[in-house]
């Protein structure tokens, strides 16, 4: 699409992916023939309705479910030759989620859980700590290192949160709805976050069914019935094409 | 490095999860506590016998033989030993004159349920213990005040007495008994010494025995009593136990003039068999406290198993949020199986801390009621305690597995949309 990633290797791809239900003795296609690339930095949003399978394919890029026909490859890997554990360890590596829901961990405050991932990947507890201050501090919440979750507001929290997911520097964050559970303020505030993430070189896919958050996004796919309804450059973050809205 | 980080992140969330849910967390590990109480108290009860036990040998002397009439292993029966003919002094007599291979010989001749007197106390239940005095060369001849008669008291017959610990308490509190006279059957005897307290669980009988010359004996009870001697042999070392007893009963068979195809009329009798009488009565121990302490450990089990099913379910999200940010399977597993280890552990813990309070009370009081629970040790062995940690764990690992099985196979999906 965009003529700067011609050359560039591909972060992920997508190749006639489907993805199948079986209800009853029915079969449900939640996904069909979906072919997608995406480069490095790119800053994608998926939209549809509910139903057009884009959790589906949210679940499936971010190695959490694997596709019943078709080919993953992220970074070169195929994701579907991967066992469970393997693909815990592509979640670790690769991909930094952010929820509607925030899942943060109630118990633990913010600096443990943004030290979570780090735990995961085997890191020793000073450089987890170092890190996990790092990543709270380039949100903007220096001053909430010991706050559980129930002391943080909910942008405090998808701060918190965001930080979770950029910690391990992962070549993908993978964000769903992330504004969905926020007041307009604190909705806006996020989404000049994840605009600042994109612009320090990080690849980002954000979930939405609202059209104003995911005009943020420099590229749209647009799903309906499990198939990719169109896939474009948004015209208000791409200035040398000219795409239709 | 990431499993020590996994392991440490475990314990971490462990104690926290048991922190946050004390009450839960106490009822279901009760039946632990109550299993791994019972192998302690068996335990301590057990080594407390057994150190009773190897005192006792001790002070008998592991190298110690015993020709009687009478059957220390109970193994035959009793009427066929009573119609044993009597070992005599003369045999005695014959048998150490014959047999040089011991250290020391000693005869032994008892009156048991005697009464004796002073002007102003009765004290029964005393056994009346004729004896050479070559008997002050065995363990049991300790000393603690004045002496053992000697061999020149010993021949002359003459009435002197050394005395159990108990008598002497009995007899004479809080006075020095050397000197004072005791009546034995009208007869007065002097007091010239006192033997050491022995005290223990098996051999407290020693504490009631009064010593006198075994001619003394005789001349007290003549032909009125009708006993059989006993013929104690030092040997000197236990190597040379098997040989020693085997040219005893040699000597012993020729003198009771014995044909070869005649059973033995006497019994050889060593410390070996308190081994046995002690590890039968730890079987009973073992019997009963294993029965109970299964039966504890499957309720216990069974509350663990339970309250780690409950604990999933209510973390069916923090799983798939662990998930999603990159625990495996094997992460998850470990976690909740460390879970249930902790939880154990610190029923465990608990159980400890009840039970040192409990034996250290039992020690210090229940001997001045009962005193023959005085072998018990007023504290817990510590491999008991090493072994019901280990115990603790394995019952937290096992009873962990299913639950913790069902924690790592969430599907992180289904968990994430849970609320």
């Amino acid at each position: 699409m965009n003529v700067n990633n011609l050359n560039r290797n591909p972060l992920i791809e997508l190749k006639n992916i489907s993805k199948v239900y079986l209800v009853g003795e029915e079969q449900v296609f939640a996904l069909r023939d979906i072919n997608l690339t995406i480069y490095p930095n790119e800053y994608v949003a998926i939209m549809g309705p509910s139903g057009s399978g884009k959790s589906t394919l949210m679940n499936i890029i971010g190695c959490l479910d694997t596709p019943t026909t078709g080919e993953y490859i992220l970074k070169g890997i195929n994701i579907r030759e991967l066992d469970d554990n393997d693909l815990a360890s592509i979640r670790n590596k690769e991909i930094g989620f952010v929820f509607q829901m925030f899942n943060l961990l109630p118990r633990a405050n913010a600096l443990k859980n943004v030290e979570l991932p780090l735990i995961y990947a085997g890191i020793n507890k000073s450089e987890r700590i170092e890190r996990a201050k790092k990543a709270l501090i380039s949100v903007g919440l220096e001053d909430r290192l010991t706050h559980k979750p129930n002391e943080l507001s909910g942008g405090q929290r998808q701060k918190v949160a965001i930080a979770r997911a950029l910690v391990t520097n992962p070549s993908l964050i993978l964000a769903d709805e992330p504004t969905g559970n926020l007041d307009s303020k604190s909705g806006e505030d996020i989404m000049r976050l994840f605009h600042q993430i994109w612009k320090e070189g990080n690849t980002i896919i954000l979930v939405t069914h609202e059209r104003e958050i995911a005009m943020n996004a420099q590229r749209i796919i647009r799903l309906r019935d499990g198939r990719i309804e169109s896939d474009e450059l948004n015209p208000q973050k791409v200035v040398f094409e000219s795409v239709e809205e | 490095m990431k499993l020590l980080a996994e392991l440490s992140e475990g314990i971490r969330i462990s104690l926290d999860s048991i922190w946050t849910n004390k009450l839960r967390s106490f009822l279901a590990t009760l039946g632990v506590v109550i299993g791994i109480s019972f192998v302690v108290l068996m335990g301590w009860a057990i080594s407390g016998l057994d150190n009773a036990l190897q005192d006792s040998i001790n002070l008998i002397g592991e190298d110690m033989l015993y020709i009687d009439k009478w059957d220390w292993s109970g193994g035959k029966k009793w009427d066929e030993l009573r119609n044993r003919k009597n070992i005599t002094y003369q045999q005695f007599k014959q048998f150490s004159s014959d047999f040089n291979s011991a250290e020391v010989i000693v005869p032994g001749i008892t009156n048991w349920g005697a009464t004796v007197k002073t002007n102003n106390v009765n004290f029964t239940g005393v056994s009346i213990y004729g004896t050479s005095a070559d008997f002050a060369r065995l363990p049991t001849g300790n000393i603690e005040l004045g002496r053992f008669f000697t061999s020149f008291e010993e021949l002359r017959n003459l009435r002197v007495a050394v005395i159990g610990s108990k008598v002497a308490r009995s007899l004479f509190p809080e006075q020095n008994p050397l000197g004072k006279y005791l009546k034995i059957e009208g007869q007065d005897f002097m007091v010239i010494g006192v033997v050491k307290k022995q005290g223990t669980m098996l051999m407290d009988f020693i504490d009631d025995r009064i010593y006198i010359p075994i001619g003394s004996f005789f001349n007290l009870y003549g032909g009125k009593l009708d006993r059989s001697l006993s013929i104690g042999i030092k040997v000197g070392s236990r190597e040379r136990l098997d040989e020693v007893r085997e040219e005893a009963r040699g000597i012993m068979r020729s003198i009771r003039n014995l044909k070869p195809w005649q059973e033995d009329d006497f019994s050889i009798n060593e410390t070996k068999i308190f081994e046995e009488i002690v590890s039968t009565f730890r079987l009973y121990v073992w019997g009963i406290g294993i029965g109970m302490t299964v039966l504890a450990f499957i309720v216990g089990m069974i509350g663990i198993m339970n309250i780690m099913f409950v604990s999933v379910a209510e973390r069916t999200k923090e799983i798939g949020i662990r998930k999603s940010v990159g625990a495996n399977n094997r992460s998850i597993l470990l976690q909740f199986l460390m879970e249930a280890a902790t939880l154990c552990l610190v029923g465990a813990f608990t159980s400890i801390v009840i039970c040192s309070i409990l034996v250290f009370l039992v020690a210090t009081f229940l001997p001045k009621f009962i005193p023959e629970t005085g072998f018990l040790q007023p504290f817990l062995p510590f491999e008991f305690v090493l072994y019901a940690s280990l115990v603790a764990i394995l019952v937290g690992l096992i009873s962990g597995l299913m639950p913790a099985y069902r924690a790592s196979r969430v599907d992180p999906i289904e968990s994430l949309r849970y609320e």
